[in-house]
């Protein structure tokens, strides 16, 4: 191993939110939405690292966190060894700047429509990185590396797709614009935020596929948001990656792909994998979770933050929060891998005290899948 | 070669069929366009029928016409018949604007993706069920009292969310509230068009899970439309596969999945990432589907297809027997069986070894 740092370190990263009480909520309090708390990652070269969870379980403020679009109230996040908040506020004496930090790390959309200006053809649109990081190029230079970009993303022909404007394009088409346009910026890093969950399944693999090529040719690496572990496998495997299971801002576990799909050691990580439906036609029976909804982050559990609705949840798993563990490549937090921890003697969570804990009972319910 | 016995779908059904559709089609630019070709289609009282399809293949528009709900200026044909459980059968396309209006919500009722765009945003849940109890002349304090229940069989809270604006709620719970709202005049029927489709994988596996539920102890009869195959293969007693704007594959979901039979749809499993395959088995299918205005002659699929003979190119296929219920619009449906592997045989087979099987 080199001793180079890493592309992208995480180090006890946390993102909390401010929210404010609306014009018209009188004596309303300031609630902490606590988006990101306490995560550890690295990413290397030409490395994937898939973040999978529910809705509202901070995967995308995570994501846009590590490639600097959202500033972390707590701990650090570095950028081939240099804090680039640091970097960004004048403190460091790294000799990169903030502007090739930024260039360096892209992002797509889920919605590549609302990211492509609508009154612009597609040849202004990828003009306007080349602008950014290849000025000293010739119109006609740019316009030759554009049409090639779009030919080997499968758009011909170019010279007919570069004239179009975004309405005229499909979904997937969209999406290879989006593409397009990030790696026009040399980027060291693109994250991906549910850049696949629009288009038809049929379609997913296709996209994948793409971007996979393109990684290997661009020298890239993704950081691959999805709620979709089956998407999330395919992926991460084939490049070799990890994939971090979220849940309430926090990683529940993280470890080699075909690792997390076989082997899934947290609970949590198990539900997911429940939810990911398979063409095996084994009987899935009931959600291996206590309750359907998640917890408002505003006011997360206690203790393991997932012990609401775990179906191994027991009385410590509510008081004390569990550290990561070790178990093979995988790192999970969950007592159970503690084969002398005190949860074994702990007793169980039933439903009936449920209601106690720190579940916001303004969003959450009270009723759970298994009587 | 094509097998002798084809018959054409129109003389086949289910037994004690709630809808039947005959030749329905539905054509815009004065017949120029079809976005929904001669689909016929019996759907069987208390059963759950998937119909798969990608983006543009005509789903929603089969969705629409069971309950004559085409977008103007499209026009609708054919026959599609509504058999109520205990009385006369109702054509509906004849149906005047009143009698249309009573069938949607009191007999067949939908739910679309999206629920945030179905609720009325400056009134609460609550209101929403009034009303449509009200509109439809049903007795509000009995209906509220199913919806108290159908929203407890939703996990959810059934005081909270009524007192709720739709905003207030999470797109699952907005989702779980609307489909609890379609139920509220008990109809018989329910037609959800890609109902979960922008929730997260695990609310839309619990919602899936829950209309099983309700599926039984309300005795519904159920049509998911989606583009997500594997995803409503948990739930689906039978599925149909939509291409170009036509019907190419209908059968019980087991028999499809392990004995698919047209190439479109072997095709479009072994695109579907999943968790059971090996990674380097999954493909993506070549080429484009048509567009309405540019349909290949034959078999839509044609050119896309690796068994394509001149007879495809030439005559559309009409429907096969692959097996008990199981139809299929393919010359060469033994050959796809033969030639397209599905990536996931082997899961199939583990699961067969094991005793799975029920």
């Amino acid at each position: 191993m080199s001793s180079e740092p890493p592309l992208l370190e995480l180090e006890n990263v946390e993102v909390h939110f401010e929210d404010k009480p609306g014009l018209l909520d009188f004596g309303g309090e300031t609630k902490t939405v606590r988006a990101v708390d306490g995560v550890n990652l690295t990413l290397e070269e030409r490395d994937v690292l898939s973040l999978v969870g529910e809705s509202g379980c901070g995967k995308t403020t995570l994501g846009k966190t590590a490639i600097g679009l959202q500033r972390p109230t707590g701990g650090s996040v570095k950028f081939r060894g240099h804090d680039i908040w640091e970097v960004r506020d004048g403190k460091s004496d790294a000799d990169i700047t903030w502007k090739e930090i930024r260039t360096s790390l892209q992002i797509i959309h889920q919605d590549p429509g609302a990211s492509l200006n609508p009154n612009r053809r597609i040849l202004s649109i990828l003009s306007e990185p080349l602008n950014q990081v290849n000025a000293e190029l010739s119109r006609s230079e740019k316009r030759e590396r554009i049409y090639a970009l779009l030919e080997r993303v499968g758009m011909n022909p170019a010279a007919d797709f570069a004239e179009r404007y975004p309405h005229q394009l499909s979904g997937g088409e969209k999406q290879r614009v989006a593409l397009s346009r990030a790696l026009l910026m040399n980027p060291d890093v693109i994250l991906a935020d549910e850049a696949i969950s629009a288009l038809d399944v049929s379609l997913r693999v296709e996209m994948m596929d793409l971007m996979h090529e393109l990684q290997n040719e661009f020298n890239t690496s993704f950081v691959f948001i999805s709620h979709d572990l089956s998407n999330a496998r395919y992926f991460t495997a084939h490049a070799g990656g990890k994939i971090g299971v979220m849940y309430l801002g926090e990683l529940a576990e993280i470890g080699p792909a075909e690792d997390m799909i076989g082997d899934p050691r947290h609970p949590y990580t198990n539900v997911l994998r429940w939810a990911t439906p398979d063409l095996s036609l084994r009987e899935t029976g009931d959600p291996p979770m206590r309750k359907i909804d998640i917890p408002d982050p505003v006011n997360p559990p206690s203790g393991c933050r997932f012990h609401t609705r775990c179906p191994e949840a027991r009385e410590v798993c509510k008081q004390e929060t569990p550290p990561d563990y070790q178990a093979g490549e995988q790192r999970v937090a969950c007592f159970r891998e503690d084969e002398d921890h005190s949860y074994w003697n702990s007793p169980e969570l039933s439903d009936g005290n449920l209601a106690d804990t720190g579940t916001n009972t303004d969003v959450g319910e009270e009723s759970g899948f298994s009587d | 070669m094509a097998t002798q016995n084809s018959n054409p779908r129109s003389e086949r059904g289910v037994e004690d069929p709630i809808i039947q559709m005959r030749g329905a089609s539905v054509t815009y630019d004065e017949g120029e366009s079809y976005v929904l070709d001669d689909v016929s289609l019996d759907i069987g009282r208390g059963e759950i029928v998937g119909i798969i399809g990608e983006s543009g293949s005509g789903k929603s528009m089969l969705a629409s016409s069971m309950l004559d709900a085409i977008p103007d200026p499209g026009l609708l044909t054919g026959g599609i018949r509504y058999n109520p459980p205990d009385d006369e059968p109702i054509e509906i396309l004849d149906l005047d604007k009143e009698g249309i209006r009573s069938l949607r919500w009191e007999h067949v009722s939908m739910v679309f993706q999206g629920a945030m765009s179905s609720f009325n945003p400056t009134m609460k849940v609550g209101d929403h069920f009034v009303e449509t109890l009200k509109a439809h002349d049903a007795n509000v304090e009995e209906g509220m009292a199913l919806a108290h229940e159908l929203l407890e069989d939703l996990y959810l809270e059934p005081e909270r969310i009524l007192e709720s604006y739709a905003h207030e709620l999470s797109g699952g719970m907005q989702q779980r509230a609307l489909i609890a709202l379609s139920l509220v005049l008990e109809p018989e029927m329910l037609v959800m068009d890609e109902p979960t489709a922008a929730l997260d994988l695990l609310m839309q596996r619990s919602i899936l899970r829950l209309l099983e539920d309700l599926q039984e102890k309300y005795d519904l009869t159920m049509v998911f439309i989606t583009h997500d195959l594997p995803l409503v293969a948990a739930l689906a007693d039978r599925m149909a596969i939509m291409y170009a704007f036509k019907l190419v594959e209908v059968g019980p979901t087991r028999e499809l999945i392990e004995h698919a039979a047209h190439p479109y749809t072997r095709k479009l499993l072994n695109s579907t990432p999943n968790l059971d395959a090996p990674l380097d088995e999954m493909e993506a299918i070549e080429g484009d589907q048509p567009a309405p205005i540019n349909v290949p002659t034959g078999c839509a699929f044609h050119p896309r297809c690796p068994l394509a003979d001149e007879q495809c190119r030439s005559t559309v296929p009409e429907f096969f027997d692959a097996g008990e219920d199981h139809e299929v619009a393919c010359y060469h449906w033994e050959e796809a069986i033969d030639q397209i592997s599905l990536n996931y045989a082997d899961s199939l087979g583990d699961r067969a070894a094991s005793g799975g099987d029920d």
